[in-house]
């Protein structure tokens, strides 16, 4: 259906469908660098998608993904410069674990309201990326200002001692935490006491009671996990993409993660492959403009194949059986 | 006397708020039937392009509202049938309209970027420049107006209506209002169309009367700041226009802080309605003991099969 949309819309400004999807894949994944940009992309959807499953277990809803990963970003950039580290790994280290708190911070209050007072927390924590935002406005233009930097406002850049090494061609480091991470969301959710506990927890306000499981304390603890695991994402985008904070540390991707999670039913493996195609279509979508198409077709696509998904879901959900009578 | 300034200020106040508030109430007629669209950003956007397209190609500006306002209220009705009709999730759907919506008016409004506009939507009087405060009341343009109206009948209608009265059965609950005999999936249908409408009425405002041109992402998150509204507004639309008066004022004190010599940075005042938001909905919480006015079937897909 998806790119059935697109066609039209381009044969409309007459451009052949088939050249730009064949160059959109050629251009996507058709190469060792393309592929590796493409994956870079996948990180921070693939980890704010599994932040926003972990914390879904409990049924609640984290739209703060997108300020999550600014605050990651900023914890990051304010640990290093208030640090003196030596060794270059520990260093790294020490910075993304600064990402993960830095999330973690930034979903506290939606977390302590909610827990607390009952405030619902799709409020709250969307509320949270528009003050995040407005920070990391206000520090980069600012405290943190660089003056090398003249026109677009940003942080000094970090040194070089501290960027993520890549793996295969441009494919960050970054990529192997994201594995790393995913196995671990899996196994939270799905094999562990703690994720047991929360699909209890979430479920049912009764039968938490009755085996004993602190409800708001599960909830409390997911919430942080959850907005942890989008700081990190945050911090990967910092040491691996962008050096520095400025506002092109996320793209959006904290809303795209939220699309990314529900579509795939919160299932962390799912999180992964399609955060890992939305990263190639966003590639993808990013270099046809070079043949003069717009790149909002891309994110029409994208759209159209998300609600494509929900109409197909339905389907599956609803089937028709027929039913013997005797 | 009155400073001219203050005048300025707070004519700037009354457009930014009609901006907010009108999205706002419609998301809460939405809301109200138990229907969560976060697709506003959206909504305003296509509102907004479609209604300046008709303005540059045929320069009726009533034409031009009306088609805005129709085509937010079509695009609103895919958020209708993903969610009323296929029961599928709100949330996700409603960010998807918000993305849909953004990249659709920026792909029709490419050609129309920087294009002036002949008709601006003019003040209904014939001042332009108010010196007092009846002045600025009375100089608003239509859609103004047309906003104050929406809000009077919108409280009235809720209230005193039939209409509003089942509107409110099924936000609060959908299964005995079915078992009543409301039709709960109509009801949301419209409800979700009618806050589209509004939505696109915003849009309109905006392109036609707030910043008369066109450029990508114009709406510059004010859809997220009118669903914040409706939360702060507590689902009353009185108090949504008080809240869209204060974010509105706060919308036009940020230009003006310095020529006032205050040295707060302009980037601190713009978050402080977002953290007052917060602020408000703990108090509300804490005070009516978890009633913040919220329906009670938000979000809840309602399935007549598992009544």
């Amino acid at each position: 259906m998806a790119i059935f949309i697109g066609s039209i819309i381009l044969l409309i400004q007459d451009k052949s469908p088939i050249d730009t999807f064949s160059l959109m894949l050629r251009l996507s994944v058709g190469s060792v660098n393309s592929l590796s940009a493409s994956l870079n992309k996948a990180i921070p959807l693939i980890l704010a998608g599994l932040g926003i499953s972990i914390i879904n277990s409990v049924k609640l809803w984290n739209i703060g993904a997108e300020g999550q990963i600014f605050l990651g970003a900023i914890a990051v950039n304010f640990i290093y410069i208030n640090t003196q580290i030596n060794s270059p790994s520990i260093h790294i280290f020490v910075l993304l674990v600064a990402g993960f708190v830095g999330g973690s911070l930034c979903i506290l209050i939606p977390a302590i309201t909610k827990v607390v007072f009952g405030v619902n927390e799709i409020i709250t924590t969307l509320l949270t990326n528009y003050i995040v935002f407005g920070v990391t406005i206000f520090l980069i233009n600012g405290p943190w200002k660089d003056p090398k930097s003249l026109n677009f406002p940003a942080a000094a850049y970090v040194g070089e001692e501290v960027f993520l090494p890549t793996i295969i061609g441009k494919l960050s480091f970054g990529f192997l935490i994201c594995i790393l991470f995913t196995i671990l969301a899996h196994y939270l959710k799905n094999k562990s006491v703690f994720g047991f506990e929360m699909r209890i927890a979430g479920g049912s306000a009764m039968t938490a009671v009755y085996a004993g499981i602190n409800a708001k304390q599960k909830a409390f603890i997911a919430m942080l996990i959850g907005g942890g695991f989008a700081g990190l994402a945050g911090a990967i985008e910092l040491l691996s993409q962008t050096h520095r904070v400025s506002t092109g540390i996320s793209q959006g991707f904290g809303y795209t993660a939220i699309i990314v999670a529900a579509i795939t039913g919160m299932r962390p493996l799912g999180i992964f492959l399609v955060g890992s195609l939305f990263g190639a279509l966003s590639i993808g979508g990013s270099v046809i403009q070079t043949i003069g198409v717009s790149a909002y077709i891309a994110d029409i696509i994208q759209a159209s194949t998300l609600f494509g998904a929900l109409i197909i879901q339905f389907f599956f959900t609803y089937q028709i059986k027929k039913v013997e009578n005797d | 006397m009155i400073d001219i300034q203050l005048i300025g200020l707070l004519n700037a106040t009354l457009q930014a708020a009609t901006l907010l508030f009108i999205a706002a109430l419609g998301e809460l007629i939405t809301e109200k039937s138990g229907i969560l669209n976060l697709g506003v950003e959206g909504m305003i956007s296509i509102g907004a392009v479609a209604g300046f397209m008709t303005a540059i190609n045929t320069e009726n500006i009533f034409l031009a509202i009306l088609i805005g306002v129709l085509s937010s209220s079509i695009f609103a009705s895919i958020h209708a049938l993903v969610t009323v009709v296929l029961k599928q999730d709100q949330t996700v759907s409603g960010l998807i309209l918000t993305i849909l919506g953004l990249a659709l008016s920026s792909l029709l409004g490419k050609n129309y970027v920087g294009r002036k506009l002949v008709t601006k939507l003019e003040s209904v009087t014939s001042i332009s420049e108010p010196t007092n405060i009846v002045e600025v009341l009375i100089s608003q343009n239509i859609i103004f107006y047309i906003a104050v109206l929406l809000m009077i009948s919108t409280s009235l209608i809720l209230k005193k209506t039939m209409f509003g009265r089942r509107l409110e059965a099924v936000g609060e609950d959908s299964k005995s209002s079915d078992s009543m005999g409301l039709k709960v999936a109509k009801t949301q249908f419209i409800a979700t169309c009618v806050g589209g409408a509004f939505a696109g009425l915003s849009g309109v405002y905006l392109t036609l009367s707030y910043v008369p041109y066109w450029t990508d992402n114009m709406t510059s998150g004010r859809g997220w700041i009118a669903l914040a509204l409706v939360i702060f507004g507590g689902w009353k639309p009185y108090r949504t226009a008080l809240g869209a008066v204060l974010f509105g004022f706060l919308e036009a004190l940020v230009p003006r802080l310095q020529t006032y010599g205050f040295e707060l940075s302009p980037y601190i005042v713009k978050i402080t309605p977002y953290v007052i938001t917060i602020l408000v909905l703990v108090i509300l919480t804490i005070y009516k003991g978890g009633k913040t006015g919220a329906p009670k079937n938000i979000g809840v897909p309602f399935f007549r099969e598992n009544r």
